[in-house]
């Protein structure tokens, strides 16, 4: 019972402890979803499944015609690289110790921006719109991002709020002019961009089947890989860091602390540009007015379960993006309604917080379990030694 | 020139609600940025439980409003005790715990409803249609030329929403509770050295803005938006906030704040009525209250002084 | 044992990792002044805490009067007669003196007969007369914020008697005085005790003990060593039995040689975020070899001097030299490369990143120039040689080696490793504020060798310290702060304890 009891403890504490919280908050939230479906009446296991069938993982009894699992497949990494874009954008800001929440209105404005720049444009070949779609993605996020920080450094102004205000201004905004120049009669969405804009190839057709090609996930990878690379062995991540981490101290150091947050919210933003792009211009073609993209809500949780690091929220964007991505199929073969999804994600985002509250008590345990198995040293003994050395 | 004032008023009082209730978790030295979440929340229960009584007691009876709106303010205090918990008993970083609760919360609130309605009536609406709440108006006051307005055409909310404003500034300024809450949030050592309970208070403020927070989702259920639905979250919890740090943490000058941004949104629609702009345009006047926010940020947050504690679980052993 | 009024027996109290207090029994007298001694984190504080209801023991009981008791919190402490006054103040800032005091005790009435509210005319009336009856003059209506270090004691002492305390004690209650405002201090003590009151006193300043205590218990590594009679005692036997082996009590100080001057501070005014002057014209020179040190009370502007001359802080006006050049508008890093060094006040706010590892820590002033990095890319293998070679040269105790994490550490090797990493580049400007807070006698003993090693080097320091008797003993010049102003600036040899202790407070002329 000892042994087994510091099973857990062990893990919580040593050196990959964030990876066995984040497993430990998945495996709590499937036990708090399995409770939460039993209790509306449905089978656990078959949902789950239903999730997996959604997302082209697991092969459905039926498909329409000109598609089969691959489409499925094809399609889930569609959804998924704008999350894990959205999330890597997250964790840039997260690690030098700001919140941006403004990842949704940052996504709109991209992606608003580069549809009326470039996805209406008809003279533009596929070489040379797709890249400038990028370009636009990064510039106009970027240029939000470091709005945020200056906004936040120059006038303390917490950045929590101010993109809050941000996401419905922006939302707002794109909104009316959407409305009033570039909606589509029809869908009451904004007009379809080219397919020479779009990021992901649609009507592939690979085996018999019709596919989309999402080209803005080899993106998402690249940005996961140079992301981890600037923070662990850059001089500048190792700044963004520390000002995460104690702004006094850095400044202390002699760490510019106003350049180092605005590069990092301006990465931040940057990124949540590609990931607007990859979503408005990869995952649908249009966009909805006044809607903010739930993405950008979701991206929080998968970088907290990621526990902020980039290549462990590229698992991480798998996981959430599962459930968004396979609530649709979900939702009609077992009937339970869609927002189940979002709930299930929510829970999941609750677990991942109390991550830290888990490691305490690891901590905690490991502590009494020494102290119990013999008498600790009195205060100062260690500091005793150091007197007699001297 | 009325209308603003008598729409001005409807908006600022459940704003100001929300802004009292964030006020005081924040005062205890626990900071609060699910607001959203609990007025999301606690309209749901309020809606949920109108919706329930409807049938029951009639519909357009106004009684099921105040009942709707104590059932908010309890399914508010209940699900603040989530963030009660992350942030006092876990320790967790106040900033997330609320970020994470104002996330759960639309899922938690869009899911329930659809069940609900599933179990109710059988369509898994995701909405909960209200009753039409009747308005009065002041006898003499409504005729004051201007300012007439305020007192024109109110909801009964609004009278109960001012006696609770009274009587929170009152808890808060005058009473032995209020002067250890303020504690709480300055230096809880300090308290803990005189006897107070700093955990207990604390639980007792986060419960306080939950209930207060799902009064001022229920009243705007009832009078900006007319039903219950996702469109309960419109960053007004948000808002709130702005109006709190703007007020610098006092009740007083926190409530200027929120008639501010109640004038300023009503008057940005009659505006816009009013130069007979075509329907599209109110989506812009819609942004004004957000944009306005912003700018007074910029200008005010230098000199804002929050409670010096907030933000800092309370951790006995720390001296 | 019978004239006993507190008594404490085999208390015993742990917390994780860590054994306070190990079966200690103490008895204390009614009307004696008994004093508690013992280095930091000998368990003074704890035993204490303990008394006062703040924590309650693993094993052991506690009798007042003869009876036991149990307390669950300090309210239950306070209603046997109870009181402290903490060592750091458990004050309100922006509540008035009254609300501080009756915080926890309100006088309560209800309006109306309804209405719950409380009566702060009453509380404010009651407190001026209390005031004046104890000689601890305050204006109840003064806040916090706006008041001295020393009025904030008097405000903690009439906590105590406000809750009608006859058992009263003080938690390191000379460590933020002047000599004069500790004269003041024992006055009142000795005042309190003809009053019938009983007085604990916890302090690791001998001095003191000798001045006013009754009876001393000695406190080492959380265990009783001894209760001595205090006019039978010697300050050395107390000092041997603290520290468990024979005290030196002044170091070693080789005759000065200076240099050229390395720090020249001209005019210096600085203003606080009120536009008020916090720094006043302040000017003065620190050459190669020689140890500058700044008295003076806390809250005087010390800290801002500091902070100014590191480039932390703008100057309003003034000049900073250093080395002949003009840094006065410099950045922080330009100084550091130029030949600064700084050891700032508070090892975890400032000095240090607590949730990096002290590997990373220890290459703070280092990590963005070759070896550690080329062309903005970071070299990790520098980084763990250089650690390694810190943790070797300043005897760093860390359970991980470089990958331990700081916060993990104890006092004593944090400070270590701060001083290690900035005084491995021998640097021509060393500032250490306030460099021996916390730490016991040896690690206080280490520090002092390696300033006096740094001086012999013919380094410039600048030292900042509250500890009156550090810079007596290790300074060469003394520059005296009051509100800003620097009142006097002398060689030390020609100063006395008295004469630096009335210009702290204020006083002109000594």
């Amino acid at each position: 019972m000892r042994k087994k009891d510091l099973f857990l403890a062990r893990r919580l504490t040593g050196r990959y402890a964030s990876l066995w919280v984040s497993v430990l908050a998945i495996l709590l939230m499937l036990v708090t979803a399995s409770i939460l479906l039993l209790l509306i009446g449905k089978d656990p296991l078959a949902a789950f499944r239903s999730f997996l069938q959604g997302c082209g993982m697991i092969p459905k009894a039926k498909y329409g015609g000109g598609s089969g699992q691959l489409t499925d497949l094809m399609d889930f990494l569609n959804y998924l690289a704008p999350m894990i874009l959205a999330s890597l954008a997250f964790i840039t800001a997260f690690r030098a110790g700001l919140f941006n929440i403004g990842i949704s209105g940052q996504m709109l404005l991209a992606g608003f921006t580069a549809t009326v720049i470039v996805g209406y444009n008809k003279a533009l070949s596929a070489a040379v719109a797709k890249p400038l779609v990028l370009l636009i993605g990064l510039a106009v996020g970027g240029l939000t991002g470091v709005l945020i920080g200056f906004l936040k450094y120059r006038f303390n102004i917490h950045e929590v709020v101010s993109t809050i205000m941000l996401n419905y201004i922006i939302s707002y905004l794109t909104g009316f002019l959407i409305n009033s120049n570039y909606v589509d009669m029809m869908t009451r969405n904004s007009k379809v961009c080219t397919p020479e804009a779009r990021l992901t190839l649609t009507n592939v057709m690979i085996g018999g089947l019709k596919c989309k090609i999402p080209l803005s996930l080899v993106l998402a990878i690249l940005i996961a890989l140079l992301v981890s690379f600037l923070f662990r062995k850059t001089v500048l991540g190792f700044e963004i860091k520390a000002v995460g981490m104690n702004r006094r101290c850095s400044e202390y150091t002699g760490i510019r602390v106003s350049r180092t947050i605005l590069l990092s919210m301006g990465f931040s933003g940057a990124i949540a540009g590609l990931a607007g792009v990859a979503y408005y211009m990869g995952y649908t073609n249009s966009i909805i007015p006044k809607a903010l993209p739930g993405m950008g809500y979701d991206s929080i949780s998968v970088a907290l379960l990621g526990s902020g690091a980039p290549i462990g929220s590229i698992f991480a964007a798998v996981i959430v993006s599962l459930f968004q991505q396979g609530a649709n199929y979900m939702s009609s073969s077992i009937g339970v309604a869609k927002e189940i999804a979002s709930l299930i994600t929510g829970i999941l985002l609750l677990f991942a917080a109390c991550g830290n509250y888990m490691k305490y008590l690891a901590e905690r345990r490991i502590q009494q379990a020494a102290d119990t198995m013999q008498p600790s040293p009195a205060p100062g003994e260690q500091e005793d030694k150091e007197v007699k050395a001297l | 020139m009325n209308k603003v004032f008598t729409d001005g008023l409807s908006f600022a009082l459940p704003l100001l609600i929300m802004a009292i209730g964030a006020l005081y978790s924040e005062k205890s030295g626990v900071t609060n940025l699910a607001v959203e979440g609990f007025q999301g929340v606690g309209a749901f229960f309020g809606a949920l439980a109108a919706t329930l009584l409807s049938p029951v007691m009639g519909n357009g009876n106004q009684l099921i409003i105040y009942i709707a709106i104590i059932a908010a303010a309890l399914g508010g205090a209940l699900f603040s005790c989530v963030h009660g918990l992350l942030c006092i008993r876990f320790r967790a970083n106040q900033v997330i715990s609320g970020v994470v609760i104002n996330i759960l919360s639309v899922a938690l609130t869009a899911f329930f409803t659809s069940a609900a309605n599933q179990a109710i009536s059988g369509s898994a609406s995701n909405k909960f249609v209200l009753d039409v709440s009747t308005r009065f108006s002041v006898p003499l006051l409504c005729g004051i030329p201007w300012i007439g307005g305020l007192f024109t055409n109110m909801y009964p909310f609004e009278i109960i929403i001012m006696v609770l404003v009274i009587v929170l500034w009152y808890l808060m300024n005058k009473t032995t509770f209020g002067m250890r809450l303020r504690a709480c949030g300055e230096n809880p050592q300090a308290v803990d050295a005189a006897g107070g309970n700093v955990t207990g208070i604390r639980w007792k403020a986060v419960m306080i803005s939950g209930a207060l927070s799902g009064i001022g989702g229920i009243c705007f259920a009832y009078s900006l938006i007319g039903n219950f639905s996702p469109s309960i979250y419109q960053g007004f919890g948000y808002l709130a906030i702005a109006a709190m740090i703007f007020g610098n943490w006092k009740i007083g000058p926190t409530t200027l704040a929120c008639l501010m941004f109640g004038l300023a949104k009503s008057g940005g629609l009659q505006l816009c009525i009013a130069a007979q702009l075509p329907s599209i345009y109110t989506d812009l006047f819609l942004m004004l209250p957000y944009v306005l926010t912003l700018l007074l940020l910029v200008f005010f947050s230098k000199k804002n002084h929050p409670p010096k504690a907030a933000g800092e679980p309370w951790d006995k052993s720390k001296r | 044992m019978n004239d006993c009024i507190v008594e404490l027996r085999h208390i015993t109290k742990r917390f994780p990792g860590i054994i306070a207090n190990d079966d200690v029994s103490i008895g204390i007298r009614k009307g004696e002044v008994y004093a508690l001694l013992g280095e930091n984190g000998a368990g003074k504080s704890t035993l204490m805490s303990i008394l006062f209801g703040i924590y309650e023991p693993d094993q052991g009981e506690i009798l007042v009067d003869g009876k036991p008791v149990t307390f669950h919190s300090s309210t239950d402490a306070a209603a046997c007669g109870i009181g402290m006054v903490h060592q750091h103040f458990k004050l309100v800032e922006p509540f008035t003196i009254a609300e501080n005091i009756v915080l926890g005790v309100e006088p309560k009435e209800k309006k109306l007969g309804v209405l719950p509210w409380v009566n702060m005319q009453k509380a404010n009336r009651q407190i001026s007369e209390l005031s004046r009856a104890y000689g601890l003059e305050v204006n109840p209506t003064d806040r916090i914020m706006d008041v001295p270090v020393s009025v904030r004691q008097r405000v903690e002492i009439l906590k105590m008697l406000y809750r009608g305390a006859e058992i009263m004690i003080f938690d390191e209650p000379t460590a933020v005085l002047t000599p004069q405002e500790i004269d003041f201090l024992l006055q009142i003590i000795d005042n309190l005790r003809r009053d019938g009151k009983t007085i604990i006193l916890i302090t690791h300043k001998i001095a003191e003990i000798m001045r006013i205590a009754d009876r001393c218990a000695i406190l080492r590594q959380g265990r009783l060593i001894g209760v001595r009679e205090v006019a039978g005692a010697s300050a050395q036997e107390l000092a041997d039995l603290m520290v468990g082996r024979q005290v030196q009590f002044t170091q070693e100080k080789t005759p000065p040689q200076y240099r050229e001057p390395v720090l020249e501070v001209q005019h210096l005014t600085v203003k606080n975020e009120h536009k008020y002057d916090v720094v006043r014209d302040v000017s003065f020179t620190i050459r190669g070899g020689e140890i500058f040190a700044i008295a003076g009370v806390s809250g005087n502007g010390q800290g801002e001097i500091a902070d100014a001359v590191a480039g932390l802080v703008k100057a309003a006006s003034g000049k900073v030299l250093l080395n002949g050049k003009d840094m006065t508008g410099s950045p922080v890093r330009e100084r550091t490369l130029a030949g600064m060094s700084y050891i700032p006040e508070d090892r975890l706010a400032t000095g240090t990143i607590p949730d990096m590892t002290l590997q990373d820590n220890l290459a703070l002033r280092e990590y963005f120039r070759p070896p550690f990095a080329r062309k903005g890319i970071l070299n990790q293998d520098a980084f763990r040689s250089y650690a390694e070679k810190l943790i070797g040269t300043y005897d760093i105790r860390c359970a991980q080696g470089p990958d331990t994490v700081i916060r993990s550490m104890s006092g004593g090797n944090q400070q270590k490793a701060i001083v290690g990493r900035e005084i491995e580049e021998q640097t021509n400007l060393i500032i250490f504020v306030q460099p021996t807070r916390g730490l016991d006698i040896g690690a206080i003993e280490n520090i002092h060798r390696q300033i006096l090693q740094e001086r012999e080097r013919g380094a410039a320091i600048l030292l900042i310290s509250l500890e009156l008797d550090e810079i007596m003993s290790l300074a060469d010049t003394i520059g005296v702060l009051y509100r800003g102003e620097m009142l006097k600036i002398e060689a030390a040899d020609r100063l006395s304890t008295q004469e630096v202790g009335r210009y702290m407070m204020g006083v002109k002329e000594a």
